[in-house]
């Protein structure tokens, strides 16, 4: 094993500077998660009642547009570490499609929500579910940005076996991202 | 053994959370179409969001071959906001 590869070895994949952001914005989300708990402590009926107008299916339908997404980048990741260029570039753009798929719902669900004339203001349980989904879909869309570019370089052979600490480090933020929707999706959509 | 096969090893398992990922997920939208609720209920989908978080954290992120101060950061974070998140349940429902 040479010096670099133990290098590696002592830090989690990509960037460290990214791990720093990972861990601040993990952050954020956790006060968003217990402040909605302890708020729905407060007023059960409330927020049990307005669950229910929630569209649980494409909640579903989003986690595991998420979870297929974050396994697409695991493969590009994989892909690159033998130093298959193209490869990696296929697997991210399947990955981004996905993102997208989960943008796409998502302006569904919001629509759908803003046309019944339910706004933050609606309710204690309506300004948590439209803050933290909103806060969560500008993360998918900045995720989506950091793969679109990562994918650009991979498909211009940017990246090799050697060096690719940029895939890594665009992928370990989308995994937070999927990582961040794994606990919101039954806290708000299923937890009664 | 040579790179190609160790990716592929480090694969596998990968593969194995995608589809453990999808299964529990499938289950935490039965429970919630159901409409089934209380302490029980409540204490499986955080059991339930407690494993998939910590796999992801695990084999997606990689964390789980690194050093053990970046995986524990994580790991403590899960615990923390899920046991948190059970007690506001608890104080809700008591």
């Amino acid at each position: 094993m040479t010096q670099s590869h133990t290098k590696i070895s002592q830090y989690p994949p990509g960037d460290f500077a990214i791990w720093i952001f990972i861990y601040a914005e993990l952050l954020v989300f956790g006060i968003f998660f217990l402040s909605y708990a302890f708020a729905r402590s407060q007023n059960v009926e409330l927020f049990n009642e307005s669950q229910l107008n929630l569209n649980r299916i494409s909640g579903a339908i989003n986690t595991l547009i998420l979870i297929t997404s974050s396994y697409f980048v695991v493969r590009a990741v994989a892909a690159i570490r033998e130093n298959k260029s193209l490869l990696c570039a296929r697997w991210l753009l399947a990955a981004i499609v996905l993102a997208g798929a989960f943008i796409g719902i998502k302006l569904f669900e919001f629509i759908s929500i803003y046309s019944e004339g339910i706004s933050l203001s609606t309710n204690t349980f309506y300004m948590f579910y439209l803050s933290m989904t909103f806060f969560h879909f500008m993360h998918v869309i900045m995720g989506m940005v950091i793969l679109i570019a990562v994918m650009l370089k991979a498909k211009q052979g940017g990246y090799s076996n050697e060096d690719h600490t940029g895939v890594e480090t665009g992928a370990s933020y989308w995994h937070m991202v999927d990582l961040v929707w794994i606990i919101l999706f039954p806290l708000v959509y299923v937890m009664r | 053994m040579n790179k190609t096969t160790t990716t592929k090893s480090n694969l596998r398992p990968c593969t194995w959370v995608w589809l453990t990922l999808m299964v529990l997920t499938l289950a935490v939208l039965t429970v919630g179409q159901m409409g089934l609720g209380g302490v029980t209920i409540v204490a499986l989908l955080l059991v339930s969001t407690l494993v998939k978080t910590h796999i992801v954290a695990d084999y997606f992120m990689g964390l789980k071959q690194g050093r053990l101060l970046w995986r524990m950061i994580i790991i403590v974070y899960l615990w923390i906001i899920v046991s948190m998140i059970g007690l506001a349940y608890w104080l809700g429902i008591s």
